[in-house]
């Protein structure tokens, strides 16, 4: 259970306090899309919420502890992460990259026993990484090396995962796939699944939940049918040139757009 | 351990052990193995052979194989911590660095007087060794620093030129030191294994030692790093914590290696490729002792080609390290497959 109290995200500086207040719930086997538009703060929001950045106030439990006091060890073994920074990695492998994700659970050495065994094999079959396991991981594509960040982060059997815009570099039929594929386990092994996407159309057709960010730093959330109807979703995204229909489900052109349709 | 690894260490000892034996037995006098076998185990021998083998040639052997281990050591951290193929005690300054510090504490008690020097000298093991490590750790600080401002490249240009620049300064001080009547450091700059007395090895070997063990308590977490700082404490690590602990390593290997034996050059850049080739991973724990080997090797066969019967002696350590050392460098930066993103 992953429960946020009146949650104050943002920073100690000029930029001061992105998203305030936030008291919601998320129940394991939930798959939560988060959705805004670039700098609404979502990042700042799951980046809180993993315990890699401090609140500036309220907090967030998991399984009724907050997280930002847990051991870090603690901590690593119920919450993965999947984000956007790339590094490069000296001789860094695909497997070597996977097997990081058991070190929580393994002895000083670091050596693997049969459960972290069974875990990366069953992370490296629903991601579909098996042919580059071998590979250098700076060597991959883009779309390759979020797949294997993917597998890293289930391997780490958490409690609750959050990932940062991991569709960004992958094609549809991929996007589909692996959003699919992270809402099943999330209910096989009932996990909290947080994941931030400008995919709005797959989102709000794969979520439990919506957790609508936007730029005026207000917050919804609702099931993807209920933010739609109550136009939020529009509220967030809409423009002059694009403007979401509640009926379709989906964004159309705008004003400018339907016009010249309409002459031709 | 993997078996890939565990064999390669074996057949790295084998290699190691037959170069060192090698090493003991020629020179400018040629000893038969028996002779320098018997010198080694105590049991028959020549007084002369086990002159030359025990008081002459075994601490250069031994000198090589622990400095050239310690700077593989410190390279595999250096290059984890830096995530920079190419970092090393060396190439980012900290073996000028301590340098540096060993010039100034010698001109330093130079010009104090007699007493200063013969202090110096009396107690030459650990007083070198601590300037140079304080020489060694402040580099390394002011690059970790510096690291996280600049990208890799320009870090790789700066501890070359603060390499120089300490060098340079190193090269005047002694200079001055020397007239003022300290000792002077003949063929210290160009780094050599020949010139740690047999008393010394264990003011070598400790702190490197300590080293090894502070390198191998790290190795899990380093690990992580090489992941990036925001997915090593995702894993549960403290990452100020260990980039403390890593930079503490190196200084412990590093420091006791330039107080002795110089700026070895290369040995450090190159083992740790070497060992990740080997290991086919580029996880710590398996990389130590394969990178402690290899570097070993590497040194210790850079001293053998020294020390090779030539007709004169025209060859030192930097030099011979530098006509290998480079253009493997570079062929590591074409054509390694490991490397390729960063190029």
């Amino acid at each position: 259970m992953l429960d946020l109290q009146s949650l104050t995200v943002g920073y100690r500086n000029a930029r001061g306090a992105v998203v305030s207040d936030i008291d919601l719930s998320a129940a394991p086997g939930d798959f939560v899309c988060i959705l805004g538009r670039n700098g609404s703060g979502k990042s700042t929001l799951m980046r809180t919420i993993a315990g890699l950045q401090t609140a500036l106030d309220g907090a967030a439990l998991l399984d009724g502890e907050d997280i930002a006091s847990m051991r870090p060890a603690t901590r690593a073994r119920r919450i993965a992460v999947v984000l956007t920074e790339r590094q490069f990695n000296p001789g860094l492998r695909v497997d070597d990259v996977i097997a990081l994700a058991r070190q929580p659970f393994t002895g000083w050495q670091g050596g693997l026993a049969e459960d972290d065994r069974v875990a990366i094999t069953d992370a490296v079959a629903v991601t579909g990484v098996e042919p580059f396991l071998r590979r250098f991981f700076s060597d991959l594509s883009d779309g390759e090396r979020q797949r294997v960040m993917i597998a890293r982060a289930l391997a780490q059997t958490p409690h609750l995962m959050i990932l940062d815009e991991i569709t960004a570099f992958l094609d549809l039929p991929s996007r589909v796939e692996i959003m699919a594929m992270l809402r099943d386990q999330a209910r096989e092994k009932d996990q909290i699944v947080l994941l931030s996407s400008h995919d709005l159309d797959l989102s709000l057709q794969l979520a439990d939940s919506v957790w609508l960010l936007d730029d005026a730093g207000g917050f919804s959330v609702g099931t993807p049918d209920e933010l739609s109807r109550s136009g939020a979703i529009g509220g967030a995204f809409d423009t002059g040139a694009i403007r979401f229909s509640p009926e379709r489900g989906r964004f159309e052109i705008g004003a400018a757009g339907v016009g010249c349709r309409r002459e031709a | 351990m993997s078996a890939r690894v565990s064999t390669s260490v074996a057949v790295l000892i084998a290699a190691l052990g037959a170069l060192a034996l090698l090493t003991l037995t020629y020179g400018q006098i040629a000893l038969p193995l028996a002779d320098t076998l018997g010198a080694l185990t105590g049991t028959q021998s020549t007084d002369l052979a086990r002159q030359i083998v025990l008081d002459i040639r075994l601490p250069r052997v031994v000198a090589a194989i622990v400095a050239g281990g310690a700077l593989g050591m410190a390279g595999v951290l250096m290059q984890a911590l830096f995530r920079n193929p190419v970092a090393d005690a060396w190439s980012l300054g900290l073996l000028a660095g301590g340098q540096l510090g060993v010039a100034l504490t010698v001109t330093a008690a130079a010009f104090a007087g007699p007493a200063a020097v013969s202090f110096l000298t009396l107690f030459e093991g650990p007083s070198i060794t601590l300037a140079a490590a304080v020489g060694v750790a402040i580099a390394a600080f002011a690059m970790l620093a510096l690291g996280r401002r600049v990208g890799a490249i320009t870090l790789l240009v700066i501890g070359l030129m603060l390499g120089f620049t300490s060098q340079g300064l190193t090269s005047v001080l002694l200079h001055f030191a020397a007239r003022a009547g300290g000792r002077i450091y003949g063929g210290w700059q160009d780094a050599s294994f020949a010139g740690v007395a047999p008393e010394a090895l264990p003011w070598l070997a400790l702190p490197i030692l300590l080293g090894a063990c502070a390198a191998v308590a790290t190795a899990k977490s380093l690990s992580s790093l090489l992941l990036g700082e925001t997915y090593a404490r995702s894993l549960g690590v403290k990452v100020t914590a260990l980039r403390h602990a890593v930079l503490a390593a190196t200084v412990l290997l590093v420091a006791p290696v330039v107080a002795f034996c110089g700026p070895v050059s290369f040995v450090g850049l190159i083992a740790p490729h070497f060992a990740r080739a080997l290991a086919g991973t580029a996880r710590i724990l398996p990389l130590l002792p394969l990178a402690a080997l290899g570097g070993a090797l590497l040194a210790l066969s850079g001293d053998a080609i020294i020390h090779a019967p030539w007709e004169q002696h025209f060859l030192h350590l930097n030099a011979i390290l530098a006509i290998v050392g480079a253009p493997v460098v570079i062929l590591i930066l074409i054509f390694s497959p490991a490397v390729r993103q960063w190029r």
